[in-house]
């Protein structure tokens, strides 16, 4: 009963839905506008934080050895690095494998150092640090002494201004979950009023199947059909205009800046949260029909 | 099967649509509810239907008091009993048979019932080859019809008419009101508001008269 229900449901709905198709275009091309700008907003943050995780990932601290440091010196940075309580992992990186490096990150560039045994990249040790450092004054320490030992030319570490990232990342998902509800709440409004419309339209045969004695779950059902199935094409055209636009996107970086901006590390929207943006418009032009079709509790 | 005591419908501050009403209908009886155009038979059967509240006393149907019944109660009780619009409430999207079939269909009986069903009464009525037919196909004589099948496919014990033949011509009209009478020889309850005297005359059945909103002949 439940099955046929539901098919009745539906029927009623696809229906409903071409009969009124000038005004479910509508509703469902505002409801796709603003699923694409929250899903712009997504993908930006899907970004960001797969950069900000990437670079976390990546060494910490970087100290920079002379050409010609004696093995020495080089196992004496090497000590004091693993010793320091700040440290939790140290790699020592050779002048090959920074070339190798370059190469993989910047392809387009790789001509300009052929010559293997003339290029620029020192060896190193890069460290990662065992996790937060408290003010930071522990790694300028660090920082300070490593600098002043033989064989070190320079020592970089990009913890604050990743925290700083980090913080950034974090505000922009605030920000996405603030113009998240705003925009489904302009999505329920509207589908609301599509519905409200509909009922409005058939509001003779609404009361027709009150007189004979409907529940009114049978008489809201196929509203709140239709407004779920508002909400999902609403989101699938939204899915593919940012489909089409990210590609967009990518295409234009890597034509742009070739070799400076890798464009194939910028990716779509996570398969999950697309699920959930079309769970979402769903959601939301449930709830729409529901606030429309109040009235006829 | 209906009981009504002291039934009073007040609209405003002082016009009385009914006042004081108290009749009876006994299971299996056919009553006419007869008087002038604003005698407040209209009202009654709205009150019967439960599409209006009465201001005071009590209308009991088949035992149960429909005055205090909550919104599903209503939904409920209205799928038990069948009602006949003078202006037929046909849905003009569906067609004859998709009409009747509602009235099963939110009573959930089973697919195959419903169209079996619906096939029989629509034939008991004559219109079994109008079934894929739109309202606005149909003549008066003929909707009005589709609107009786919809009030007897859920086999209720008690039906209600509205002014069944109010726009009909004469002929027609006789012929509904046989229509009424094979249904109360089944059994059924049949309660039917008229102002046509004659029709009352020709068919033979108890009359219960309002005037002003009270009962002047019961």
């Amino acid at each position: 009963m439940l099955f046929a229900g539901l098919k009745y449901f539906v029927t009623e709905a696809v229906m409903g839905l071409w009969r009124g198709r000038r005004s479910t275009v509508l509703s469902t091309l505002t409801i796709a506008a603003a699923l694409f700008v929250l899903g712009v907003f997504l993908t930006v943050a899907a970004n960001l934080d797969a950069l900000v995780e990437r670079w976390s990932a990546a060494a910490e601290l970087s100290v920079y050895l002379q050409d010609d440091v004696s093995l020495a010196d080089r196992a004496e940075v090497q000590r004091a690095l693993r010793n320091h309580r700040l440290v939790r992992e140290v790699q020592f990186v050779t002048r090959e494998q920074a070339l190798g490096r370059f190469r993989r990150d910047f392809p387009d560039l790789a001509p300009a150092v052929a010559d293997a045994a003339a290029h620029p990249f020192p060896a190193s040790f890069e460290a990662r640090l065992a996790g937060e450092a408290p003010g930071g004054d522990g790694l300028e320490a660090l920082a300070g002494r490593l600098r002043k030992m033989r064989g070190v030319t320079d020592v970089r570490y990009d913890r604050l201004w990743l925290q700083r990232l980090q913080a950034i990342a974090s505000l922009v998902g605030w920000a996405v979950a603030l113009l998240g509800a705003v925009l489904a709440l302009a999505a329920a409004l509207t589908v609301s009023n599509v519905v409200r419309l509909a009922l409005f339209v058939r509001r003779d045969e609404v009361e027709i199947m009150e007189l004979v004695g409907a529940p009114l779950s049978f008489i809201k059902g196929p509203f709140v059909v239709e407004g779920i199935l508002q909400g999902a094409l609403g989101s699938v055209i939204a899915l593919l205009a940012l489909f089409i636009a990210t590609a967009a996107v990518r295409g234009r970086l890597a034509s742009a800046a070739p070799g400076l901006i890798d464009a194939g590390s910028i990716s779509g929207l996570p398969a999950g949260m697309a699920v959930l943006v079309v769970a979402g418009g769903m959601a939301v032009g449930c709830l729409g029909a529901l606030l429309a079709a109040r009235r006829l509790a | 099967m209906i009981q009504i005591e002291g039934l009073s419908k007040l609209y405003g501050r002082d016009v009385f649509a009914l006042e004081d009403v108290s009749m009876h209908v006994e299971k299996g009886d056919f009553v006419f509810l007869t008087g002038p155009s604003g005698a407040g038979k209209s009202t009654l059967l709205r009150v019967l239907l439960c599409q209006d509240p009465p201001t005071s006393g009590t209308v009991t149907v088949a035992g149960r008091d429909i005055t205090r019944l909550t919104p599903r109660e209503v939904q409920a009780y209205r799928r038990t009993i069948g009602f006949v619009f003078q202006d037929f409430k046909l849905i003009p999207r569906k067609t004859v048979f998709e009409n009747v079939m509602f009235a099963l269909r939110i009573l959930g009986v089973p697919d195959v019932q419903q169209r079996r069903r619906t096939f029989q009464v629509l034939k008991w009525v004559g219109l079994q080859h109008r079934a894929n037919a739109y309202p606005l196909e149909l003549s008066g004589g003929e909707q009005q019809r589709v609107s009786i099948a919809r009030a007897l496919v859920n086999e209720p014990a008690l039906v209600l008419a509205d002014e069944p033949t109010g726009n009909l011509d004469p002929d027609l009209a006789l012929d509904i009101m046989n229509l009424f009478r094979e249904i109360n020889s089944t059994g059924t309850t049949v309660l039917v508001a008229t102002h046509d005297r004659e029709l009352i005359r020709h068919v033979g059945r108890r009359a219960v008269t309002l005037d002003h909103g009270r009962v002047a002949i019961g």
